[in-house]
């Protein structure tokens, strides 16, 4: 049991946490593509989609697969309800995509400390929970490499979802319209997509991405109220994949968790915590664009 | 709304008019008059730690309501004014200014969190108020002793790290042992008490993983500690962390080898084993524990009850029985003290505390030169669904680790 | 607005000096600590709103600079014996140097990518802090020798109050100036649109890096403050949730003047006082408030409170 052992256990392990910060990059790099907004709520919404997963399995009793049903449906309006209310007012309804940027963001700050205060007043949330995995038994050896059946569910999940998403985006109407309208709002007005509405729906597609992250995440996660940070680690993925193309998001999510546990085994476990932010540093002052670039990260001024 | 009007801040302005009377007032002690001695009671009540704060300082409140209710102490009731210091360092200082300025308290009576209290130590030193702790391990406070902060009083971190260190030794006959805690001061004080101990009995610490408090992913420090074949591991991680933890390590395979897990990894020890859910992983878990309530139920259905009797609506987790010792030291040094009360006279008072209470596994002491009342813990251990009380109780020696 | 700043504003710094020598007479110790933090929070808050409020960038480091200003004066006065007046500056200076160091790459982002580039760097100073312990003393948190003024040791929020009442006078006033000058119409300039002020002349970039510096500065002199009346520094107290409490005096209060960035500096100041007093059930929603108060504030009054105090009073004439 070498070196050589961490390593592929490592890598094994990686894999799938990068899956799940994939999704959660996921879910803000469409928004950032459509409307110009990093969401800093992006960590809230997955904790939403946790604790709303907890309640519909442990408080109605429903089955396992509702939460894949419901929490999405209920994330989704949470976000719909955030722009058609907050965002909306703060921005004016204005087609101008390049408005002001700094109240929205401070509206999605704003928006986290709300989620995370109305989740810490219900006294369940005091002590440590923990969601249920989708799939429990005993685990796969690979070798000397150990693997979860909860792993392959989430790998499972995670591609599924990349290739709806990828179906949606390439060869639905709605999804090309969705395109249209992050490209240029007003060529897309003028054809008739009603931006508003679109604008909506990506904020809610948006959450409802992140509410299924946290219920994949929150079995191996542990549920607080804090559990949102791990938001930090998505933007890490997302800037790596160039914020803005999705199979961006999985090679950065994925790149990000092997990275994590490299560090942990071969520098320090203290040192896991300061990564993603150094990695942020790092790429945006060299490879501002990602590796995966499709826009431009530099401006021209 | 309008500002002027609200009732806070009528307060607040009540309480700025009645504080520059305040000098007036200062011929006699702060906070005691001839019916009545003002405690000045606090913890975190609101935040990520309330469950650490709300329980305990409950469990304070009853004993004194229990004391008033039998007619005070030496003729004076206790009144309390009750704050939240949100468990961080700029918040504690800024109640305690206002418990001792505002308010004039004679005692501070509070605090669960240890970097918070250190905060406020150089004011309280000048301004000479004594401090008792509520719950706080307070191992950066009490070490070095310092005159007017008391606390401990439910053992130090190095208490619990040399008691884990000992059983692992002696009664789990481990040679190998693998530490983990946290690069905080919890962790520090931990990890230099265990190492001491198991090295002074012969043993060999074999890894040391220093990981960040709010850890997400525990995959590297444990394939870690599997790496470096330990007979035994010893956490002192919190909650969160010392859940995934136990997760891991039963993945991993790891669960023929004893988890020691210090107190605060669990404060409530039926959420925890939920939350790992997998009931090999609690097959060896072990913990410490400073109180006799596991072991003797009586005990703990008194407390329950007790609690109860003040707070009717609230049901208390296992942690409400660490507001009990300070709450309990406080008491017996006012009663101790007669009629004659003066800020020193309750320092020099309480520095002589020798106090046997059955709920707590050994002795509330003081002396000069030291400020941690307690030094025995027991350790349990878990399976999940019973908690089962180890024979021995391991005393600190008041030198490993400092 | 331009030319040089009115007489009537440099009248009320003197005001502000008077009181800082007067009120510790009669005011109970409580009351002057919860100025002095006030006062401090008035320097951070003015330089947040330099870069983001005249500027209209993202300044998410604005507490890692703090954080600097804090540990620079006071070791430099542990470990070199440096006196306050000296201290102070020069962490100050220090603090500023970062921030142009950090700037110089980190403007030629775009927009939202400079917040989340700054945000990075807040929390890998914050990690800095913890693990730096031979210097920092990390999770032990610092305990720190009181500063020293012309051979007398400032000890007590007493002593202190006058000096903070001079420092945060001197920043306003260097406040005004910089708005009226030359520089600090660039700072306009830009935050409308950069294209137009990239027509006009103006160098972009080196407009940008300055508004940065200099709010890393400010944030260094409020740390050198705090050394003053607080006796202990925690890195878990620089991090994020400082940082959002900054932002809300800037948003709540009024961005892009100084009166109302003072009027939500008091208002989010004197909120956790006022909370004091609220039944105890009610403190759980703390977190809660402070998010609705900041989402509000945002959505009605884009202007903050002084914002709409002006509106009403223009309303008034009319």
């Amino acid at each position: 049991m070498g070196t050589w052992n961490l390593i592929w256990q490592g890598l094994a392990s990686g894999v799938v946490t990068g899956c799940v910060y994939a999704l959660v990059a996921l879910s803000l790099v469409i928004v950032y593509k459509s409307t110009d907004v990093v969401n800093f709520a992006g960590g809230e919404l997955v904790m939403i989609g946790a604790y709303l997963g907890l309640f519909i399995l442990l408080g109605l009793e429903w089955p396992y697969v509702a939460l894949f049903v419901m929490v999405p449906i209920g994330s989704f309006v949470l976000g719909g309800l955030f722009t058609r209310f907050s965002l909306d007012k703060v921005s004016g309804r204005a087609m101008v995509k390049h408005a002001n940027l700094v109240p929205l963001v401070v509206a999605t700050i704003a928006l986290s400390y709300l989620l995370k205060g109305i989740v810490r007043v219900i006294p369940f949330t005091e002590e440590v929970r923990r969601l249920p995995p989708l799939m429990t038994g005993p685990p796969i050896f690979l070798g000397d490499v150990v693997i979860q059946q909860q792993d392959i569910a989430i790998v499972l999940v995670t591609t599924v979802v990349m290739v709806i998403l990828w179906l949606f985006f390439g060869y639905t109407f709605v999804g090309k319209a969705l395109r249209a309208t992050s490209q240029n709002i007003r060529a897309a007005a003028l054809l008739g997509i009603p931006v508003n509405l679109m604008k909506l729906s990506v904020w809610g597609l948006s959450a409802a991405i992140a509410g299924i992250a946290g219920i994949l995440l929150a079995p191996k996660l542990l549920m607080t109220p804090d559990m949102g940070t791990v938001v930090m680690l998505a933007f890490a993925a997302a800037i790596i994949g160039g914020f803005s193309s999705l199979p961006g998001c999985v090679v950065g999510g994925i790149a990000l968790g092997i990275l994590q546990n490299m560090v942990g085994i071969f520098i320090s476990p203290q040192a896991i915590a300061v990564t993603p932010f150094f990695v942020i540093m790092l790429v945006l002052l060299f490879k501002p664009q990602g590796f995966f670039d499709t826009t431009l990260a530099v401006k021209k001024v | 709304m309008n500002l002027w009007k609200s009732k806070g801040f009528g307060r607040l302005i009540g309480a700025f008019a009645a504080s520059l009377m305040a000098p007036m007032l200062h011929a006699q002690t702060p906070g005691v008059s001839n019916n009545e001695i003002v405690i000045g009671l606090f913890a975190p009540l609101s935040g990520p730690l309330v469950a650490y704060g709300v329980d305990p300082l409950n469990a304070a409140k009853m004993l004194y309501d229990d004391v008033n209710a039998k007619g005070g102490i030496h003729g004076r009731k206790i009144r309390l004014v009750i704050e939240d210091d949100k468990c961080t360092g700029n918040e504690l200082v800024g109640v305690v200014k206002k418990l001792i300025t505002v308010d004039n308290v004679f005692v501070l009576h509070g605090g669960s969190c240890t970097a918070a209290i250190a905060a406020a130590q150089e004011y309280i030193q000048r301004e000479k108020v004594p401090f008792v702790m509520l719950n706080a391990a307070g191992d950066n406070a009490v070490f070095p002793a310092t005159r007017y902060m008391f606390g401990s009083f439910q053992g130090t971190q190095r208490v619990y790290g040399s008691a884990l260190a000992e059983f692992a030794v002696k009664s789990l006959k481990a040679k190998r042992v693998a530490v983990i805690v946290h690069d905080d001061d919890y962790g520090k004080a931990n990890l230099a008490a265990a190492k001491a101990v198991i090295e002074r009995l012969g043993g060999e610490v074999v890894a040391q993983e220093r990981i960040p408090p709010n850890i997400s992913d525990i995959t590297a420090p444990v394939l870690n500690l599997r790496a470096s074949k330990p007979d035994a591991i010893l956490s002192g991680a919190y909650p969160a962390p010392a859940v995934l933890l136990a997760q891991k390590y039963g993945e991993f395979g790891m669960t023929n080898i004893p988890l020691l897990q210090s107190t605060q990894g669990m404060p409530t020890p039926s959420v925890y084993a939920k939350n790992v859910g997998n009931p090999d992983a609690l097959k060896n878990l072990y913990h410490t524990w400073s109180f006799s309530d596991i072991a003797n139920e009586a005990i703990r259905a008194r407390m329950v009850g007790m609690y109860k009797k003040s707070f009717p609506d609230r049901e208390p987790g296992p942690f409400m029985v660490t507001g009990v010792p300070s709450a309990l030291a406080v008491i017996d040094t006012l009663q101790r003290m007669g009629r004659d009360l003066t800020r020193e006279k309750f320092v020099d008072a309480m520095e002589k505390l020798n106090l046997t209470a059955d709920v707590m596994t050994g002795p509330l002491q003081f002396a000069p030169g030291r400020r941690d009342a307690l030094r025995s813990v027991v350790v349990v251990k878990f399976d999940g669904k019973t908690q089962k009380a180890m024979p021995d109780i391991y005393t600190w020696n008041g030198k490993d680790g400092n | 607005m331009y030319g040089s700043p009115s007489t009537r504003h440099l009248l009320s710094l003197l005001w502000l000096v008077l009181a800082g020598f007067l009120f510790p007479s009669w005011m109970p110790e409580y009351f002057i600590y919860i100025m002095n933090m006030l006062m401090m929070y008035m320097i951070l808050a003015v330089g947040l709103d330099i870069v983001m409020g005249w500027s209209g960038q993202f300044a998410f480091a604005h507490i890692a600079f703090f954080g600097i200003g804090i540990y620079g004066t006071a070791l430099l006065n542990m470990r070199l014996g440096i006196p306050f007046l000296l201290g102070m500056p020069l962490a100050a200076l220090l603090a500023g140097a970062v921030g142009y160091l950090i700037a110089l790459p980190a403007t030629q982002l775009r927009t939202v990518y400079l917040a989340l580039a700054t945000f990075a760097f807040s929390e890998c100073a914050q990690w800095a802090f913890r693990t730096w312990e031979s210097l920092t003393k990390g999770p032990d948190g610092l305990r720190m020798t009181a500063p020293q003024l012309f051979g007398h040791v400032v000890t007590n929020d007493r002593d202190a109050m006058p000096i903070i009442a001079i420092i945060l006078a001197l920043v306003l006033a260097a406040t005004f100036y910089l708005w009226h000058s030359k520089l600090g119409r660039q700072f306009h300039a830009i935050r409308d649109s950069e294209h137009v002020a990239m027509a006009s002349g103006i160098d972009v970039k080196r407009t940008k890096v300055w508004a940065l510096a200099i709010s890393a500065f400010y944030a260094g002199i409020a740390g050198g403050v705090y050394t003053l009346f607080q006796s202990y520094v925690h890195p878990d107290g620089l991090g994020v949730s400082m940082l959002v409490l900054v932002l809300s005096m800037v948003v709540v209060g009024g961005s892009g003047s100084v009166a109302g960035v003072g009027l939500g500096v008091v208002l989010l100041g004197i909120l956790p006082e006022l909370l004091r007093s609220a039944p105890k059930g009610f403190l759980i929603w703390q977190e809660f408030t402070y998010g609705a108060i900041l989402m509000l504030a945002i959505m009605y009054m884009p202007k903050g409170v002084w914002g709409l105090w002006q509106r009403i009073q223009q309303g008034r004439k009319a």
